[in-house]
């Protein structure tokens, strides 16, 4: 059993009260769909998957052996959510072209961010879901690479491998976008 | 220009975090002196990796929250636990059942309880089955005393499950 300060939270709602759940969605709602994010490609799934896995972690709650912290448990959720999500909606995954016209809505004072935004998100779309949400958690700076590979279901040592390579993949995509988008101007 | 290879791509990324020895760090710093194609490559693991630093954490919509909340107060019965109050009525009832079984089977009430089922009679049995088929006698103790230990065994799981695991979840977890 770890010394998680969110089992008191638990406690909490174990005991009926359903409102101190809000502190939990508050405290992870950001990272839940970020990883959401990460497999899905795309903002309105996101949010509408990390809001299920939100209320499935809450319907399991009193399964949860509190053998590991909250947030790996939760996650773990989060990454089956998503991954189902992407499954059943396949034919609705939106193109980067799509994910290009909503950041263009952002104003030309972020053009520089956003652009290396498009970049980095184009680049990642060429990369496999696992390797993804490895390097969305690792980015994250919030995992050991034991919890990493507890939430997505791998060895550590397979996902320290994965991590690796997909840093490598990643830049060597996002140079093949930038020489494609140097050859277009 | 030399060629960046996947050992040297390994020790890269583990220049950029910072990972790497004191002798290893002075050895590929020596190779990106002279090496302009591992010059070229850290620069390009080095953008993906303040990318990926910048754009970390994704803020949903406002109302996220408020949303989850709004879902889980349509359907609360599921989402917690089966009270401890709740656990211990059914614990009770379960436990009367088998005291007053208990106390009822050595006093001889179902004694006499006993009934023969002849299969022969049963209309399905006559319409498909050209065989003669046994009888089947049901003894009223013997139904009695599995019931008491089905019970037992009830009793035992909603204790064991829905009362003390919870309690002994929570003091472990409070230090109480």
């Amino acid at each position: 059993m770890t010394n998680d300060p969110d089992h008191l939270i638990l406690d909490k709602i174990l005991a009926g009260e359903q409102p101190a759940y809000a502190e939990l969605v508050n405290k992870y709602k950001s990272y839940a769909c970020t990883i959401a994010l990460r497999i899905l490609q795309n903002k309105a799934d996101a949010e509408e998957a990390a809001q299920d896995a939100f209320i499935k972690a809450y319907h399991h709650l009193a399964g949860f052996n509190r053998e590991s912290k909250f947030s790996t448990w939760f996650y773990r959720i989060v990454f089956n959510t998503a991954i189902s999500y992407k499954r059943k909606n396949r034919h609705q995954f939106q193109s980067i072209e799509n994910t290009v016209v909503e950041y263009q809505q952002e104003g030309e004072g972020m053009l520089e961010k956003t652009d290396k935004r498009k970049y980095l998100n184009a680049a990642m779309s060429r990369l496999n879901e696992a390797d993804r949400t490895a390097l969305t958690l690792f980015y994250l700076e919030e995992f050991s690479l034991e919890e990493i590979a507890a939430i997505t279901g791998m060895q550590a040592n397979t996902a320290k491998v994965r991590i690796h390579r997909a840093r490598q993949r990643l830049a060597d995509e996002l140079t093949n976008i930038l020489n494609q988008e140097a050859l277009t101007l | 220009m030399e060629k960046v290879t996947q050992e040297s791509d390994d020790l890269l990324l583990r220049y950029i975090d910072g990972t790497l020895g004191l002798s290893e760090k002075q050895i590929i710093e020596k190779d990106l002196e002279r090496n302009e194609a591992l010059r070229k490559r850290l620069d390009q693991l080095r953008s993906t990796h303040l990318l990926l630093r910048a754009n970390r954490l994704y803020e949903p919509s406002k109302n996220f929250t408020q949303q989850v909340m709004s879902r889980l107060s349509l359907d609360p019965l599921r989402g917690v636990s089966f009270p401890i109050r709740n656990s211990i009525l059914i614990l009770v009832g379960v436990l009367m059942v088998v005291i007053i079984a208990a106390v009822l089977v050595p006093a001889g009430v179902f004694d006499n309880i006993s009934t023969t089922i002849d299969l022969n009679q049963v209309e399905i049995s006559k319409k498909y089955v050209e065989k003669t088929l046994p009888s089947v006698s049901i003894d009223g103790k013997l139904l009695v005393n599995i019931i008491i230990i089905v019970n037992l065994v009830l009793g035992w799981l909603v204790l064991d499950r829905a009362i003390l695991k919870p309690i002994f979840q929570r003091r472990l977890h409070t230090g109480r």
